[in-house]
């Protein structure tokens, strides 16, 4: 018995010293134990999924453990030309298996740039948020893109629609993504310690070992046998969020100055205005789906148009390019063959 | 070698010779005979019905367990214990 | 002294423990009337296997009775303590008349049976309780009786569903019970009061997932005094820490990325293996942690319950696999199936190989039938019948011609380790069978693992 003592009240300092160690550092969790990569192969896109247990995938905050857990992470080859691909759930691939996603379709394409072959990485990731965006776009600068494509649509535009999980984790950074300055969030004691990290250090271990069910299945989100297509049939109600016909869609509301970075970063960007949903059905003389009344959409699309104009910045609106067919189960969300499609139109911009 | 009893000794000599057709087999009194894997259950019944037919005991279905019968010394006691019962 | 509020609490506690671990129902009361039901079943057995029916004291009967009727009632009071609701059970209980009218009825009920003895009555309460356990373990039967219950409760049967009936421990307690009726006709069951009856029959700390312990083992231990020395208490401790960390460290994490319906139809070549693996280990340290927690608990109480798991992945072979493997259930199926079979069979001059082949498919199909009435488990079944016939009639034929491999230590370690790694794949292969709820599903993974061309 007074070995197990022993035993344990060892353990119990060696708990203690850990917590101390930890005190010393201030910064997050390293993710430097990352076995993507090398034990498993890198996943194809960032991890995210908000019930575990069926998608063998998990949303973390910590952007250093998603980014070494994809295949981006891999050192840049010399005949390499990468392009990241940047946007919400459309471009991540909702309900598309990986090798469907817009990314898949585009290296199938098997393109060459200035002798180079194409690579391009999905960084999509879910739900509408520029900031959120831009935060991602920053982060992939360290991984040497050689060009930007930015899929974007109005429901990411608005400025109190940013606050994003993953901004509200990184918020130094998605301030620094933005041009702004932030005062980076003080860890207090407590939450320093191994005991305070929990959540982070136990998410990170769970990410790893997702990775064998990755490598096992190629499985990385949960597909229902059904879903709830997109919607048709629409409500007479010509609101986008708090903004009406008479209030219009002040410029100052939305979120343009999310570009400046990815601007500035002298990597050649590719703007894209992403295929929406365009319905036939009650109701869409005032409504183009559920997301967007006609005429705050129009607004939109003649004010990014300018914007991107007058900031020199390459830009394709591909709105109406996809038939109404190819969309799942929301405006922004593609088919397979919708996917397929747009990366056809996609592949003619990539290769000049 | 320990010596052995006659009961472990008539018991050694028909596990070596029927169950692990070895006759040469030399068995330890307190070698593990069924967890080791050496006698396995279906084994197991025909020393229960050897033990029956040599020493007029019968062993339950329900003792013919890994915790009464896996040494020649608990076989052994086994036998003694219902023999005296 | 200590010994006596060791085995009334022991008593009471594990009666109300099986009302605070019975899931919650959609049929009104259910999760009260199954503990209830357990109970009554007890105490039913209980009194058709007394030596003799006149034998018990009367007093202590009476006392025991009490004790019982008062936790019961106590349990049915809660619903009028709205601060307690939920806590002991899930849903509120159902009106103390109801309970009581239901108690006078199991009472006598248990003094009409008391009076039924022998071999052939006996036999029909073994034959009650199988018809219990597979409506429990067959989904359509089970869909039945939830309709029944439904109704009977004035709900709808519509919505009745395999889902509803839930019977906590219940297929452990059946074993136990099904044991001392088999016991008590071969004369092998001690007496016993009703109070350490019951206490044997659902044993909280192995309610819900065994070890299954012998009736006279368990006896002895609770007629032993009690103490609890630093010593045992430590002992005690490592055990159920050890439980709590292979159950909620080892077994929860695999499950993570354990294989399952969801994963199957995706699996890969190559990769394929490691949610098979994930799962075999998840099993194993799943069951083995429960069963820690359970012998750590026991121990607590000073009751030692058997031994459950004995390393059995590294096993050289498949009969010691399944001697290592959820023992007290396969020990079970020794004593009241494999051996009696196999004892009348052999008495009737059969071959040793059909009597190996007879007694292993049967045990293994009544081993599978037992986790659950569905296709795959008795394909599950049928496979280790058949590795362990296999391996059977190999030991027999090598055991001549091999026996040199004893002789060389060296040489039989590297036998043997090979033996454990072809017999742990064997069982991992098998648990693809026992993981997945269709031979398709199960097809198809196997199809990945073996890298063979298209099953579909």
């Amino acid at each position: 018995m007074n070995e197990r003592l022993r035993i344990f009240l060892k353990a119990l300092a060696a708990y203690v010293v850990l917590n101390l160690i930890m005190l010393a550092g201030a910064g997050p969790t390293p993710a430097g134990l990352s076995v993507y990569n090398t034990l498993w192969p890198g996943r194809v896109r960032l991890p995210w999924g908000e019930r575990p247990d069926l998608a063998y995938n998990l949303s973390l905050g910590n952007l250093d453990a998603m980014f070494a857990s994809h295949e981006i992470a891999v050192p840049k080859k010399d005949d390499e030309f990468r392009v990241v691909l940047i946007g919400d759930s459309s471009t991540w691939g909702f309900l598309l298996k990986p090798e469907e996603t817009l990314a898949a379709r585009l290296n199938a394409a098997e393109m060459q740039r200035d002798g180079r072959r194409v690579r391009v990485y999905n960084l999509g990731y879910p739900d509408f948020s520029l900031e959120k965006d831009a935060l991602l776009l920053h982060h992939a600068m360290a991984y040497q893109p050689d060009m930007i494509v930015w899929l974007v649509t109005l429901r990411s535009f608005p400025r109190d629609a940013q606050g994003h999980a993953l901004t509200m984790a990184n918020m130094a950074e998605a301030c620094a993504a933005v041009g702004r300055t932030c005062e980076p969030r003080v860890r207090s004691l407590l939450e320093r310690t191994l005991w305070g990290r929990r959540r982070e250090i136990a998410d990170l271990a769970r990410l790893q070992l997702f990775g064998a069910a990755w490598a096992a299945s190629g499985l990385d989100q949960y597909y229902p046998t059904q879903y709830e297509p997109v919607q048709r049939d629409l409500e007479r109600d010509e609101k986008f969020r708090t903004y009406d016909r008479a209030s219009g869609l002040p410029r100052v509301d939305l979120t343009f100055d999310a570009f400046d970075v990815a601007a500035h970063s002298r990597v050649p960007l590719l703007i894209v205005n992403e295929p929406m949903y365009i319905s036939d059905g009650a109701n869409s003389d005032v409504r183009y789906n559920f997301f967007y009344p006609r005429w705050a959409y129009d607004a939109y699309r003649e004010m990014l148009r300018d914007e991107m104009r007058m900031r020199g910045v390459r830009y394709v609106d591909l709105w109406d390019a996809i038939p109404a067919s190819e969309f799942t189960n929301s405006a922004v969300h593609l088919s397979p063959r919708g996917s397929q499609m747009l990366a056809d139109i996609l592949v003619r911009d990539l290769e000049r | 070698m320990r010596t052995m009893s006659e009961i472990q000794s008539k018991l050694a000599r028909f596990i070596a010779e029927k169950i692990m057709k070895q006759p040469k087999r030399e068995l330890n009194p307190d070698q593990k005979l069924i967890s080791s894997g050496l006698i396995d259950s279906f084994s197991l019944v025909d020393v229960g019905l050897f033990v029956e037919d040599e020493f007029g005991v019968r062993i339950d279905d329900v003792d013919l367990t890994v915790e009464l019968m896996d040494t020649l010394v608990l076989m052994e006691q086994a036998v003694v214990a219902r023999r005296n019962a | 002294m200590l010994t006596q509020i060791r085995n009334w609490g022991t008593f009471v506690v594990s009666a109300l423990a099986l009302f605070w671990l019975q899931p919650a129902s959609a049929v009104r009361h259910l999760d009260f009337w199954l503990p209830c039901a357990t109970l009554a079943l007890a105490a039913v057995v209980w009194v058709w296997t007394l030596p003799v029916f006149e034998a018990a004291n009367r007093r202590e009967v009476v006392v025991d009775v009490a004790v019982l009727v008062c936790a019961v009632c106590g349990v049915a009071l809660l619903r009028d303590v709205p601060a307690l609701v939920g806590v002991l059970t899930r849903t509120p209980p159902p009106e103390v008349a109801a309970v009581a009218l239901v108690m006078v009825l199991v009472i006598g009920a248990c003094a009409a049976v008391g009076r039924m003895r022998g071999k052939a009555a006996w036999a029909v309460g073994v034959a009650v309780l199988i018809g219990l356990l597979l409506l429990q373990k067959y989904a359509p039967a089970t869909e039945v009786a939830s309709g029944a219950l439904r109704v009977l409760q004035g709900q709808s049967a519509a919505h009745a569903s395999a889902f509803d009936w839930r019977w906590f421990g219940f297929s452990y307690v059946a074993f136990r019970l099904i044991g001392v009726l088999r016991d008590r006709v071969i004369g092998r069951l001690p007496a016993m009061r009703l109070r350490e009856f019951v206490t044997f029959a659902v044993f909280a700390p192995a309610l819900s997932a065994g070890p299954i312990d012998r009736p006279d083992r368990f006896l002895k231990d609770l007629r032993a005094p009690y103490t609890l020395m630093a010593p045992q208490f430590f002992a005690a401790c490592e055990r159920l820490l050890l439980g709590v960390f292979k159950k909620f460290v080892l077994a929860d994490t695999l499950a993570l990325i354990a294989l399952s319906d969801a994963i199957a139809p995706h699996l890969r070549p190559g990769w394929a293996w490691l949610p098979v693996y994930a799962y075999a280990l998840r099993i194993f340290f799943d069951f083995a942690g429960y069963t820690d927690m359970a012998i750590g608990f026991g121990m607590l109480l000073g009751v030692r319950l058997p031994e459950n798991f004995n390393a059995p992945y590294l096993k050289p072979n498949l009969t010691q696999f399944w001697n290592s493997w959820h023992m007290s259930l396969s020990q079970w199926f020794r004593a009241y199936w494999f051996n009696p079979l196999t004892r009348a069979l052999r008495i009737r001059g059969w071959e040793p190989a059909p009597i190996v082949l007879l007694g292993q498919v049967s045990t293994m199909m009544l081993i599978a039938l037992w986790h659950g009435v569905t296709a795959n488990f008795v394909l599950w079944g049928a496979w280790h019948a058949v590795g362990l016939f296999v391996h059977n009639r190999w030991a027999n034929f090598a055991r001549e011609r091999l026996s040199f491999v004893n002789e060389r230590p060296a040489l039989q370690r590297v036998v043997n380790m090979a033996g454990a790694i072809a017999t742990f794949h064997f069982v991992v292969l098998g648990w693809v069978w026992f993981a997945l709820s269709t031979p398709s599903a199960a097809l198809h993974a196997l199809q990945a693992l073996l890298f063979l061309p298209g099953l579909r």
